[in-house]
């Protein structure tokens, strides 16, 4: 049978040809190198009899393309020189081509280059714990060119392990009193340090909060006081914090997040137990959540329907007459763009429409006193593509003012109008910019500064501006806070200063909007992603994914990441502050609207944050029954929002909670009732299937 | 006179049983058509919506069909800031993969010697500078070098042996030969007049002014040692001799001439007249311009030529709301014989097979 199979296996690789007769070598293959070194590769081909032929044309290349993940290997593609550049595995392919009948032949050699030799070795753990602790042990490995290797990589030993022992994962747990040296190994290259463990002088631990009470999603303070045997309080020494809990729902986890400053936050409601220990020593306190029943209802008042597009973005403003207008754009279709009177939310009136020379109007804004309208262009014929400025102080008859595309000729994605400035940013070049405009006299606009991320690859994509500080979203740059105005780094429409960046792990930061919490004081800059993990799948429903992100930037120069909203199995879009709500065209989520008072910590969308969401989706909608909630505004106590595909609309919030009566309910039918004594479509059923039978 | 007549009607209604398949790509509206034409009628067999935000335009540009006719290769311009490059199978146009290049990657075509993909980074994005040819590995969809040429670059078309790429510097002025194996700029040449007295980019003194030729696009001869110029902004067509590398003759077009192909057996050659949303033809034998056809849309775009020599595709972009088009015409007679609705801005378009 092995006979036969073999014989198979043979037959199908002959028979295959070329590709399978042939193969290439390289004393590239199994090289290990040395970051810096470089290496002259020496490929040919052999036959299955093991004869040797040259390649005449050979092409050389670093596999997942040295461009687009960085370079690690230099290679030079026709004489096959690599130099080392970064450690790894790495896979070189060769390629020989030109070979007869068209036919190229090609094979990956791996090649690995060593990690740069470790030459220091710096202990990063602390030289005091007490009996009962158990901390990481941690080293800081340096090279000789100033390479840091990252990861907890190093072997560990205690010099006396009755004193201090050393776990399988690098933990140092305080065993006794008495001093052990800890050695870390790695590379040949050893270093170590002296510990000591002492007595732990803490003989009480006093666990205290001024609230015992809370709602979910609420941020409690734990405090603690730590004393020694006479009752002294011991400062400097920082208990663990940790919490264990049972629901109120059996079903569900007790479930939340504490920080070592003691900040608790509960997602469902249920009895906490909350410790703080020190050493052997540990504390702990009852904290009772209840359900936060942020919930109310809310009502759609009217649509604005556009139903034979796409809309894209949308804005709600005050118009020189006193009246309340809407304007939005239009997406992959004829550059059009809508005017709506929305004084009356609940009689959405279209009450103009504009073509422009456009695929795409993806942003509109209205300057603040109602005067001036910009949009965004993508998709004009001539590919001069820019911003139109438009008098819209009538808006039922808005005269074109200026046409500008310096800079912007390859379309302008997002724009921003702030203190007679339009800032317009080119997205799709590099470096991406968005550029100031003033537009003093919007008959004649003209750039007066500009700014991009001063790093490779980098790209804008979004710009907001409030008091003076810009806003930009930078995909896997993050957000960065640029002062045009504020005076807080001297910076100006024509020089505009960076002070502050954050960046995190998806790399799709998308949008961004600052807000100081009116309940703390706190200044948070709420950064959103937009993913489509899927791709894209034509005029139908598309997933989404993503989440808003909430950054403390309290401290400009050290922003911290405490909370996000992520509905799950949806993405965010743009999204709106006012009053500590927060309003979010979620994509297929619809409008979401959010509580965002108090401190924000963990995730709000478990903890119940949720105020109100309305699915804005449409049966007759440009994709039907599919919400894609573009963004959400509040204006006049009334959330308008867009809908990529069914337009604008109107929604209002009641202040009462969310009516479920009727949910989950078997419903009396009075004609079922009347006409078969059944008062719902199961009793009848059950009736059909069991008859009364008679006597 | 009816003899020829009933030839004319023979060669281009009569005989067909053969179907042509065309893909183009529609940037406006980020998709692909599928087009069958069977002689007399073209529909679209399928629309492939390519990108990955759905509601970002991502602009596919580019389209080219590998020498085995397996694959598809879709670039996308716009990125983040980097476009891509989109692998799909004809047929059932499955997406297999992707890559990304450099900055607005446009026109490309793949070497029959080397195999590898080779797409100009058009960047048409703020101020000007030299931008790139990527060389991509269609099989393993990696990107394995970037060539520096000049600003603006397209029109990528690789030469009948598969040795040499050329492409044109829209701003530079300057057309690009390439060494397909060798990965270098093997020559360049300035496409201005030597007696021309404008003023260009390549005048120092004058850094901010570009070339008025604005060359948009180069074809290769199949069988001569010719290639032919789009010259968008001078409106002419340029044919350079590849032998002694120069201008051999400037051919007067009407206004923007853009896209340039050539039949495969080198008797006609074809060229969009963007601003005129036109199509003219020349008979290469005597370097004379045969006729001019008014397309069926505005803003003409780019030719694919069946490869009997009968039928040629031609994209149309349309403006704003319209729908892009493409129209055959009859390389016998030379009328336009259909025309089909596809996405907005039509533009890369290429021949996949005749059956």
């Amino acid at each position: 049978m092995r006979v036969l199979y073999s014989f198979i296996v043979l037959l199908l690789v002959v028979s295959n040809g070329f590709a399978q007769t042939l193969f290439m070598e390289s004393n590239l293959d199994g090289v290990v190198l040395d970051i810096g070194e470089t290496f002259k590769a020496d490929t040919f081909i052999t036959d299955l009899d093991g004869n040797k032929t040259i390649c005449n044309s050979l092409i050389y290349y670093v596999k997942d393309g040295a461009f687009n993940v960085g370079n690690a290997i230099e290679i030079d593609p026709i004489d096959g020189i690599i130099k080392a550049q970064q450690p790894g595995s790495h896979e070189v392919v060769a390629v020989c081509v030109g070979m007869d009948d068209g036919n190229r032949l090609s094979q990956t050699f791996k090649v690995t280059v060593n990690y740069p030799k470790t030459i220091e070795l710096d202990f990063e753990t602390m030289d005091n714990i007490f009996v009962g602790e158990n901390i990481e042990a941690v080293v800081k490995i340096l090279s000789s060119d100033g390479y840091e290797r990252v990861g907890n990589v190093a072997n560990f030993v205690s010099s006396d392990p009755e004193v201090i022992k050393v776990d399988l994962q690098n933990n140092l747990i305080a065993i006794g009193k008495g001093t052990a040296v800890i050695t870390a190994r790695i590379d040949g290259v050893e270093k170590s340090k002296k510990i000591i463990v002492s007595h732990n002088p803490v003989s009480k631990i006093e666990i205290y909060s001024d609230d015992h009470t809370v709602r979910t999603g609420d941020v409690v303070n734990i405090m603690t006081l730590i004393k020694d045997k006479k009752g002294n309080i011991i400062d400097g020494i920082n208990p663990h914090f940790s919490f264990s809990g049972i629901s109120n729902d059996v079903s569900s986890s007790a479930s939340g997040l504490i920080n070592n400053d003691g900040d608790f936050v509960a997602d469902s409601s249920g009895l906490y137990t909350i410790y703080a220990s020190i050493g052997n020593f540990t504390a702990s306190m009852k904290i009772n959540v209840v359900d936060r029943n942020s919930a109310k209802e809310m009502v759609q008042l009217s649509r604005g329907e556009v139903t034979d597009r796409r809309t894209s973005d949308a804005w709600f403003f005050e118009g020189t007459d006193g009246r309340d207008y809407g304007i939005s754009g239009t997406w992959g279709s004829d550059g059009t763009f809508y005017v709506w009177d929305v004084t009356d939310p609940s009689e959405i009136t279209k009450v103009n429409s504009v073509t422009v020379d456009a695929r795409i109007v993806n942003d509109v804004k209205i300057s603040e006193d109602g005067k001036i309208g910009v949009i965004s262009r993508e998709g004009a014929s001539n590919r001069k593509n820019g911003i139109i400025i438009l008098d819209i102080s009538n808006p039922k008859d808005i005269q074109i003012l200026s046409e500008y595309s310096k800079n912007l000729t390859g379309g302008v994605h997002n724009i921003f109008i702030y203190d007679n400035h339009v800032y317009a940013l080119n997205a799709f070049a590099n470096p991406s910019k968005f550029f100031v405009i003033n537009i003093d006299n919007p008959s004649s606009p003209y750039e007066v500064g500009s700014f991009q991320v001063d790093e490779a690859g980098s790209a804008i994509h979004d710009v907001w501006i409030e008091n003076g500080i810009a806003y930009s979203s930078n995909w896997k740059h993050g957000v960065s806070l640029i002062d045009v105005g504020n005076g807080v780094a001297g910076g100006s429409p024509s020089n505009p200063v960076e002070i502050g960046n954050y960046r995190y792990a998806s790399g799709a930061n998308h949008a961004a909007f600052p807000f100081k919490s009116k309940s703390t004081g706190k200044f948070y800059v709420i950064a959103g992603d937009e993913i489509f993990p899927e791709g894209v799948d034509g005029d139908s429903p598309n997933e989404t994914a993503g989440f808003l992100h909430f950054i403390d930037f309290t401290d400009l120069n050290n922003p911290k990441e405490v909370a996000r909203y992520e509905v799950p199995g949806h993405g965010s879009h743009n999204f709106w502050v006012e009053d500590d709500m927060l309003f979010i065209g979620m994509y297929t989520a619809g409008v979401r609207v959010v509580d965002i008072s108090g401190d924000l910590m963990g995730d709000l969308y478990k903890q119940g944050r949720e105020i109100a969401s309305f699915n804005t989706g449409l049966p007759n909608g440009y994709v039907a029954n599919s919400p894609m909630a573009w963004g959400a505004q509040f204006f006049k106590e009334t959330v308008f929002y867009s809908d990529f595909f069914t337009g604008i609309g109107a929604l209002k919030i009641l202040d009462k909670p969310i009516d479920n009566s009727n949910t989950n309910q078997f419903k009396t039918d009075k004609t079922l009732d009347e006409a078969l004594g059944a008062k719902n479509l199961f009793e009848l059923f059950e009736i059909i299937s069991n008859p009364p039978l008679d006597n | 006179m009816v003899r020829t007549l009933l030839l004319l009607f023979f060669c281009c209604y009569s005989l067909h049983s053969q179907e042509y398949y065309v893909y183009v790509a529609s940037e406006s509206e980020d998709t692909v058509s599928l087009l069958q034409f069977d002689g007399e009628n073209i529909t679209e067999l399928d629309r492939i919506k390519v990108g990955f935000i759905y509601t970002e335009i991502e602009g596919p540009h580019g389209i080219t069909i590998d020498p085995n006719g397996k694959y598809w290769y879709v670039s996308l311009a716009h990125g983040t800031p980097n476009g891509k490059l989109v692998k799909y199978t004809t047929g059932d146009n499955r997406m297999v993969g992707k890559t990304n290049l450099g900055l607005f990657p446009a026109t490309m075509e793949i070497s029959k010697f080397t195999g590898m993909l080779y797409c100009v980074n058009f960047n048409l994005h703020g101020s000007m500078k030299p931008s790139s040819v990527s060389v991509v590995d269609p099989e393993t969809m990696s990107e394995i070098t970037r060539i520096n040429t000049g600003i603006m670059p397209h029109g990528s078309r690789m030469s009948v042996n598969g040795l040499f790429h050329y492409s044109v510097a829209m701003m530079s002025g300057t057309l690009f030969e390439i060494d397909a194996v060798k990965l270098k700029v093997n020559r360049m040449l300035n496409l201005k007049p030597h007696n021309s007295t404008k003023m260009d980019m390549n005048d120092n003194s004058m850094p901010n002014m570009h070339s008025y030729i604005q060359p948009t696009w180069v074809v290769p001869h199949p069988v001569e040692n010719y290639v032919y110029i789009a010259g968008n902004g001078s409106n002419e067509i340029i044919e350079v001799n590849l032998s002694d590398w120069s201008v051999s003759k400037r051919m007067p077009t009407s206004n923007g001439p853009y896209n340039v192909e050539i039949t495969p057996n080198g008797k006609y050659m074809l060229a969009t007249i963007k601003n005129d949303g036109a199509t003219s033809i020349w008979d290469l034998e005597s370097k004379t311009r045969i006729k001019k056809l008014k397309n069926s849309t505005t803003i003409s775009h780019g030719i694919a030529i069946a490869d009997d020599n009968k039928f040629a595709f031609v994209s149309l972009e349309g403006v704003g709301g319209e729908q892009g088009k493409v129209d055959v015409i009859c390389l016998t007679n030379f009328e336009i014989v259909a025309s089909i609705d596809v996405g907005k801005q039509a533009g890369g378009i290429t021949f996949w097979k005749k059956q």
